[in-house]
């Protein structure tokens, strides 16, 4: 195949909508005498900001990049005009006019790595460059994967190996005479897999905790002294304190470092039942905050103790929570956790505790899933080993089974290398003596 | 001058038969030159044909119009589908044939082809015109001249037959080998590679103890192969089963030494899912015996086939080995076990129709391209004849696709991987392989022969009323069944309860359904249901059931098959040129080594890496768009 020309090709390089500047850019052989069709005039030479005028239609800055000296190695201009959309579009439709078709999306990068001045790894962030299918998905992971999880994974892609060989075995060998593998084997190996795989799966939670920060939600009754600690936490007078229970409606939130990571405290509207309409939004937005949250403190003031109201809204939580009694100034408390912000008792202790808690539970320490490409694919993996078992356990024949250990497989591919046909034939002929 | 014949076929095996055979139905003048024509259609090595996957490979062959299905229902002695407990998509229908009955039956099939000349005859040389074939050379010689030529040669390309130290120049017992003909091949700068197979000996029936062996009978109700076939001809026979001792592992490691296999007189690699019993021992030593199938080898055949023990151990040792089996105390041995030597031609130097690349006019077909195995020489066979009568009468290629057929998942493999080892086909082979049972092998593959006239108006009407008798049925499973007292009492009749309303696909989905039992009272319930599946046979029944019964998981597959078809629909040009911006200097080569076809292709190529993959995409999209 000759290498067809590239044509020349026009797009907004920035997003359509009023702002202060808009950057078209214009590519291929046609760009500059397209330039001088729009200006009218000489062009500005190669690498300089030259201020142009384009008649009738704006000012603008021109660029010019002349092949293979560009983003995308063709001659390339880029007008800077201001951001009207209309302007856009004007500057566009005449450069159609003289002859520049309308880019695809992502076709400048794509220009880039055709001319080799991008790799595909550096232009992998543009969408529709990379089918999603493909296993490049797994060489970038596997990069970015190291010891113990690959070490994971390798190890549940050899058990998946060894019992889809020999399933295989069962079908294609059957008249040797062999019974390759018991399906109570099967099923034990195939549990064992999906141990490791929920094990994987669990530590995305640290490794996205690592990558995204945490959400903590401050719960309790009105008036145990929810925005107090919040104010004392982030060390401003965010949220407004008064001695009214129910002051507080919406959400407030703010973000402070714990244990390293950024951790979002959402002060919440005290929980109660309430015939206020707006108060009541207010804690149903409490509740569902909680609902989300990686860490919820709970607030009791202990001048009124834990009372059955508290119980049962703790009973009604779950996830991880930290049950902190407040007013300690006030009364004796004989809880773990007692602080008082007026006499800032109890702070730094609770700034402890909750540093520990986050790195004991949410910092990865070495090898997690931090992307959710790498967790959707593990979380894949062991929905087709549940699917697989379900196959085993209504009796069905290996092949069914094997169709959802190959999904199974071609998932766990994407962290650590797919299982080729050629694995499952050598994996068959080294263990068992075939051929009759 | 005109050619004497639009295509030549070399050899007279069972990828020659088939290739032959299509061609001058097809309506082209086609000679096929053979060194021996009383072996034409002669089995080489076990006296069967099917099995797993193979089966489906010969149901392919009668689905698109070849001989071997009506061969072997010819010739077949013991019928028995393999798996018969699994499901059908793995099911491998196999025969025990009577291997002088299966050799007439392909003689008369071919002698029946009015555009079909035989001509009894060596070929010394291609006759090469440039960078293209036109026609051969024979041993006296003489030259015919042709358009094409497709060159099935088997084994018996510079051939070697190892019997313990004893080395004789020859493909198969008692015939010549082919022993310039490859020069011809490396003349057109093709490489060649060596490979090896093994037969067993043959053990003179009447010294056999068979009170000794384990029966081993056929299926109860036999199933023909082709869908010509009505009624097998033949009276159908056991086999039986034996097995190997400590003892015979003994002599055989004391005596290894001797095997050429072992004693470096043999380089070239044989199959590893068919080792030789030296090498089962050798490899396996913690198995206490191994398994040995005992083989009529026909009706009145003499001999019986030892399927389980090929060896090239010296003859004074194969003696020892057969007597200490149980029932051969006394065996004489009519023909001893070799090994065979021969060259092949590393089938990624073939485009997908398996015609050579950069030479015009030549295919190649069978064991030359790294396969073992009668099915998988056939099935080659038939499509490089399909191709090259395409090519002469100016017609597209004919490339079938990997969710279409067992033959296209192998000719892609080989294309493709190439092979170190003699290739055989595998179920596990197929991504999809639930699409690809014997069941639906019409659906699948007779259209294609229909459409380049190449099914004849009987088997096109058999073809076309299954179809319809078979999908009749399947729509029965879209009827709701309501628990009325009626149709209670018709599945109460056949053992199941019903609650809630259902279908009967979904009933049929239930564990442990008998469907005999199902259709035999739905006369009053379910009408409609009983007439459509009373009409099946047997086997359409089957096929039907598994149909409704793994809807789900068949068309999970075929979702899957048509998301992964795009890619092989973006065509890759021969001239193609993989020096491209973004792919490293080792994807580059990987590319131009093999040439692929399609986008397809090119991702299962080992070693190219999906960005290579991206990129080729992106290059190929582009051609589109700016063309």
């Amino acid at each position: 195949m000759s290498e067809p020309a590239f044509d020349t090709i026009v797009a907004p390089a920035t997003p359509v909508g009023l702002s202060a500047l808009a950057m078209v850019r214009i590519d291929g052989p046609g760009s500059t005498s397209i330039l001088t069709e729009l200006t009218r005039s000489g062009l500005p030479a190669v690498r300089n900001a030259t201020l142009v005028e384009l008649p009738e239609i704006d000012q603008c800055v021109v660029v010019r990049y002349a092949a293979p000296h560009s983003f995308t190695g063709n001659d390339l201009v880029e007008l800077t005009l201001h951001g009207n959309p209309v302007l856009v579009e004007q500057v566009i439709a005449a450069c159609v006019a003289h002859g520049a078709r309308i880019a695809e999306p992502g076709e400048f990068t794509e220009r880039a790595v055709l001319n080799g001045k991008l790799d595909l790894v550096q232009a992998e962030s543009i969408a529709d460059l990379i089918n999603a299918r493909t296993a490049l998905q797994a060489k970038l992971s596997l990069s970015n994967l190291e010891g113990v999880l690959s070490r994971k994974a390798t190890a549940v892609r050899q058990t998946l190996l060894e019992v889809i060989a020999r399933l295989e075995a069962a079908l294609d060998f059957s008249e040797e005479g062999y019974e390759f593998i018991a399906r109570d084997e099967v099923r034990e190996r195939l549990n064992e897999a999906q141990r490791e795989i929920a094990a994987m799966a669990e530590t995305y939670r640290r490794g996205h905790a690592t990558a995204t920060g945490l959400n903590a939600v401050i719960l309790g009754r009105p008036n145990a002294g929810k925005s107090t600690l919040l104010n004392r936490l982030v060390g401003t007078d965010r949220a407004i304190v008064t001695p009214i229970p129910g002051t507080t409606r919406d959400i407030v939130r703010e973000t402070i470092e714990i244990g390293g990571l950024p951790v979002t405290l959402a002060d919440t509207a005290g929980l109660r039942a309430t015939a206020n309409v707006v108060e009541g939004i207010g804690v149903e937005r409490a509740r569902a905050a909680a609902r989300s949250a990686d860490l919820i403190i709970y607030l009791v003031d202990a001048t009124v103790g834990l009372t059955a109201a508290d119980q049962a809204e703790l009973d009604s939580l779950d996830g991880d929570v930290l049950l902190v009694f407040t007013k300690a100034d006030l009364t004796h408390v004989n809880a773990e956790l007692s602080i008082s912000a007026v006499i800032d008792h109890g702070i730094d202790e609770l700034l402890r505790v909750l540093d520990h808690r986050v790195r004991k539970q949410f910092v990865a320490s070495e090898g997690a899933l931090v992307n959710e490409r790498q967790h959707a694919a593990v979380l894949e993996c062991w929905g087709a080993l549940a699917a697989a078992q379900q196959a085993l356990a209504t009796a069905l024949d290996e092949q069914m089974v094997l169709v959802d250990l190959y999904r199974a497989a071609n998932s766990l591919g994407l962290l650590v290398g797919a299982i080729t046909r050629d694995d499952i034939l050598s994996e068959i002929f080294g263990k068992f003596c075939i051929g009759k | 001058m005109n050619p004497q014949y639009d295509l030549i076929v070399i050899g007279g095996g069972h990828a020659g038969a088939e290739a032959a055979r299509v061609a001058a139905r097809g309506g082209i003048r086609v000679a096929m030159v053979t060194m021996l024509r009383e072996a034409i259609g002669r089995m080489s090595c076990n006296p069967a044909i099917g099995g797993l996957a193979k089966g489906n490979l010969v149901k392919e062959i009668d689905a698109l119009g070849g001989l071997m299905g009506e061969a072997t229902d010819r010739a077949g002695i013991q019928f028995k589908v393999l798996n018969r407990s699994k499901g059908p998509a793995v099911q491998g229908p196999r025969a025990q044939c009577d291997r002088d009955l299966y050799a007439t039956a392909v003689q008369e099939l071919l002698t029946a082809e009015p555009n079909l000349t035989i001509v009894e005859s060596s070929v010394s040389s291609l006759i090469i015109d440039g960078s293209a074939v036109r026609g051969v050379v024979l041993g006296d010689g003489a030259r015919l001249s042709a358009r094409a030529v497709i060159v099935t040669t088997g084994t018996f390309l510079r051939a070697l037959m190892h019997s313990g130290e004893v080395k004789r120049v020859g493909g198969r017992f008692g015939e010549p080998s082919a022993e310039t003909l490859s020069d011809s091949l490396r003349a057109l700068g093709l490489e060649l590679g060596r490979l090896k197979t093994g037969t067993p000996p043959r053990v003179d029936h009447n010294t056999v103890d068979f009170a000794a062996l384990e029966e081993a009978p056929g299926d109860k109700h036999p199933r023909p192969f082709s869908i010509l076939t009505d009624a097998l001809p033949q009276p159908q026979i056991l086999c039986w089963l034996t097995y190997t001792s400590a003892f015979a592992h003994e002599l055989i490691r004391a005596n290894l030494h001797r095997a050429p296999m072992y004693s470096g007189q043999i380089q070239a690699i044989g199959p590893r899912y068919c080792p030789s019993i030296e090498d089962k021992v050798v490899r396996f030593a913690e198995k206490e015996r191994h398994q040995v199938f005992v083989e009529p080898e026909g009706l009145q055949h003499p001999w019986l086939y030892l399927n389980g023990i090929s060896t090239s151990l010296p003859p004074d040792v194969q003696d020892a080995v057969v007597r200490s089996l149980p029932g051969f105390a006394n065996a004489q041995i009519a023909r001893y076990g070799y090994a065979v030597e021969y060259d092949f031609v590393n089938p990624e130097q073939l485009d997908a129709t398996l015609q050579v690349r950069g030479v015009d006019g030549l295919w190649l077909a069978g064991q030359i391209n790294g396969t073992s195995g009668y099915e998988e020489a056939a099935a080659q066979g038939l499509l490089a004849g399909i191709n090259a009568l395409q090519a002469i009468r100016g017609g597209e290629p004919v490339i079938l696709r990997r969710d279409q057929a067992y033959a296209a998942v192998m000719i892609d493999d080989l294309v493709t991987h190439g092979t170190t080892e003699p290739y055989r086909m595998f179920t596990s082979r197929a991504e999809h392989r639930l699409l690809l049972g014997c069941d639906s092998v019409y659906e699948r593959l007779s259209p294609v022969a229909s459409q380049l006239g190449l099914l004849d108006a009987e088997r096109q009407r058999r073809v076309e009323q299954r179809i319809a008798r078979m999908s009749r049925a399947v729509a029965t499973g879209t009827i709701e069944l309501r628990p009325d007292r009626e149709t209670i009492a018709w599945l109460a009749g056949a053992g199941l309860e019903l609650s809630a309303q259902t279908t009967v696909e979904k009933l049929l989905q239930r564990p442990n359904v008998d469907i005999d039992r199902l259709v035999a009272a739905a006369e009053n319930a379910q009408p409609e249901f009983a007439a459509a599946f009373r009409a099946l046979s047997e086997d359409e029944r089957e096929g039907v059931v598994s149909r409704l019964r793994y809807a789900g998981y068949i068309e999970r597959q075929q979702r899957e098959a048509e998301r992964l078809r795009a890619d092989e629909a973006l065509r890759i040009p021969q001239t193609m040129t993989y020096a491209l911006p973004g792919l490293s200097r080792e994807m580059t080569e990987k590319l131009t080594h093999v040439r692929p076809a399609s986008l397809g292709q090119a991702s299962r190529i080992p070693g190219v890496t999906p960005a290579a993959i991206a990129i080729l995409r992106m290059h190929l999209r582009r051609g589109e768009r700016v063309a």
